[in-house]
């Protein structure tokens, strides 16, 4: 039984969102993705689902991204946390192997679930789904 | 008559008596030493104070005087002994000698000997002779002398100079080595101590008379400053001075401080300049930190895709996917290629080759880089305000100068507000002599509390804005740095920016 059914991919990388697409079909998972170019575009998206009722189960977060970037979008979804009726696991993916970001990323600990290192593998697929 | 020359006997007799007993009592060591014409010694007389104290027995007082005298005196004060003994005798004139004495005991002891002389008819020299054990006070003197010239070879091996400052009255007096330091000597009648106080380098002077106040006060244990001094070249000297008050008043007033100087200049100077390598070292170990993340962030990011682009394209055997495989690695090449163009950039800017710096008049760059951008201001009806003075100029490069201007008009223009006319204004004026420049705009502006760390990061855009690339501002800001200047920013949203750029450049 998979964990997740409706998964957010927020990253600024077309090329990413194209690998993460190719991942999901290959391990056969039938789940609901929607794709967001960065933390803006994903938090005003989330702020209406939340309304109707109707979010993700699993938040695929990237740091480095326009407008608003992963820090930003952590800011904005701890305040809508409290309003939320069902939990949202959030991982963050990046390529930055910066101590700064790691020591930054357990200033989020209620939010943040894992730290994964891009590039994400069938391996970190089978952990995070099976 | 008989009687009364009897008597006249019996009173000289008792004379006589009562000086030998007088001059065998007093305890001053008394002896009378006769020299004869072919020069025999004899001690016509040796009160009994000099017989005990040099525990000359009976048996000696029978030697020759002068093998007494031989075994008596220290020997290698022998030779001094007679000479000087002599030239008395010669010159028939009073004899004072320091010499010392063995004791029986084998005690050494300095005494001093003052004899008046006087030629008999026999042409005999009589010395009527006063010892005194001075031996407490020889030593004392020895060592004082000792310690003087250690204590002078040390002031002078160190360098050091000493000073003594009476509170009451002003007065100060300087050792010729703290004068030397200054170039100064005691024909320069340096006395007081306002004549001291006005060659401190004002800039140092506050520290100065609070740390002597301090210890005045007896907060701290002593005085110890350090500080420039006008030497008499013109030049300013580093002066350590340490001191301690030596004398207060029942109310615990100074009265008197002494102490040292020393010329700590090369030191100083050597502090100074490794001061000044360690900014320019923790300044680039900064940069390099920072570059070595700039590249770890954006390689990494692109061989992670390169990597999974390649498992996928080998484990499928669909044509279409293979396809859009290859034309994803197309895309992850370009930007692979573009992000190390960048990086190269960044590089040159701060490579060690020495960037040409130029006198460059501000109104003509910002000038051409209207021209260059005539249609873009036009298409966006763009106003421009140059309040540029005519004759301001900066040493700077001209690529960056041109990129500078390039960028930040380019940016305002971009990020203009949709709900009005872009109006970007340039102003410069000088600030603590250097020259500055504003570039202002109304456009959209930055949320600062959210963007302002990152505003000049590599790859930051904050705007919704197909073309921002997020690499103008970090570059700019990076060629300013690079020739010495600085950067700032004000913004508001819905307002406008402001951009201030600190040209290190004193005209």
């Amino acid at each position: 039984m998979k964990k997740f059914n409706t998964i957010f991919v927020v990253d600024d990388d077309l090329v990413y969102h194209f690998i993460i697409k190719k991942l999901f079909s290959k391990c056969n998972l039938d789940v609901k993705t929607s794709y967001f170019f960065n933390g803006l575009e994903a938090i005003d998206d989330l702020k209406n689902k939340v309304e109707t009722d109707n979010v993700p189960d699993l938040i695929l977060l990237d740091i480095n991204m326009p407008v608003y970037d992963g820090w930003q979008f952590l800011e904005e979804f701890r305040k809508l946390k409290q309003n939320l009726t069902k939990e949202i696991t959030v991982y963050l993916v990046s390529s930055s192997n910066d101590i700064s970001d790691l020591n930054k990323s357990k200033l989020y600990q209620d939010e943040v679930k894992e730290y994964y290192y891009k590039p994400m593998t069938q391996e970190d697929f089978d952990t995070i789904f099976r | 008559m008989k009687t009364s020359f009897a008597s006249n006997e019996n009173l000289l007799e008792e004379k006589v008596s009562f000086y030998k007993n007088l001059l065998n009592k007093v305890p001053n060591l008394i002896f009378q030493l006769t020299i004869s014409s072919n020069n025999d010694f004899c001690f016509s007389f040796i009160n009994k104070n000099v017989i005990s104290l040099f525990e000359i027995n009976q048996l000696e007082l029978k030697e020759k005087p002068i093998d007494i005298i031989n075994k008596k005196i220290h020997p290698d004060d022998r030779e001094d002994f007679f000479k000087s003994l002599f030239t008395s005798k010669k010159n028939n004139q009073n004899w004072n000698h320091e010499f010392r004495v063995i004791l029986l005991n084998n005690a050494v002891q300095w005494f001093s000997v003052n004899a008046n002389v006087e030629v008999d008819s026999l042409n005999s020299t009589i010395f009527y002779c006063n010892l005194k054990n001075i031996t407490s006070s020889k030593h004392k003197s020895l060592k004082l002398q000792e310690s003087q010239t250690r204590y002078q070879f040390a002031l002078e091996a160190s360098k050091k100079g000493i000073w003594d400052y009476n509170l009451k009255t002003g007065k100060v007096f300087f050792s010729k080595e703290s004068l030397e330091i200054l170039h100064l000597n005691e024909l320069d009648d340096i006395t007081d101590n306002w004549q001291w106080d006005e060659r401190i380098h004002p800039d140092d002077l506050v520290d100065y008379l609070q740390n002597i106040e301090s210890h005045k006060e007896n907060r701290t244990p002593y005085f110890e400053n350090t500080k420039r001094v006008l030497a008499s070249d013109g030049s300013y000297k580093w002066i350590l001075s340490i001191g301690k008050v030596i004398e207060r008043d029942l109310n615990g007033n100074s009265i008197r401080i002494i102490g040292t100087h020393s010329d700590v200049s090369s030191n100083k100077e050597k502090e100074i300049e490794l001061l000044g390598n360690l900014d320019i070292i923790i300044e680039q170990n900064n940069r390099l930190l920072n570059f070595a993340h700039i590249v770890s962030h954006n390689l990494r990011s692109h061989t992670g895709n390169f990597k999974m682009l390649l498992n996928i394209f080998d484990e499928t055997d669909d044509l279409i996917s293979r396809e859009e495989c290859i034309t994803y690695l197309k895309t992850t090449s370009n930007a692979l290629s573009e992000t190390i163009d960048h990086l190269k950039e960044l590089v040159d800017i701060h490579s060690t080759i020495i960037h040409k710096k130029e006198h460059l008049n501000l109104n003509v760059y910002l000038k051409q880089t209207l021209e260059v951008l005539s249609k873009e201001v036009k298409d966006n009806k763009v106003t421009i305000v140059n309040k540029i003075g005519e004759k301001d100029t900066i040493k700077f490069n001209p690529a960056y100068l041109e990129s500078l201007f390039l960028n930040f008009t380019t940016n305002a223009i971009k990020y203009s507000h949709p709900e009005r006319n872009p109006e970007i204004s340039y102003t410069s004026f000088r600030e603590n002599g250097k020259v500055v420049l504003l570039i202002k705009d109304n456009g959209l502006g930055i949320n600062l509390e959210k963007h302002g760390e990152k505003l000049f990061g590599m790859y930051k855009t904050f705007h919704k804005n197909d073309n921002a690339r997020g690499i103008g501002l970090f570059i700019t800001k990076n060629q300013i740095e690079s020739m010495g200047g600085s950067i700032e920013v004000e913004s508001k949203v819905n307002v406008g920016t402001t951009f201030k750029i600190n040209f290190n450049e004193e005209i």
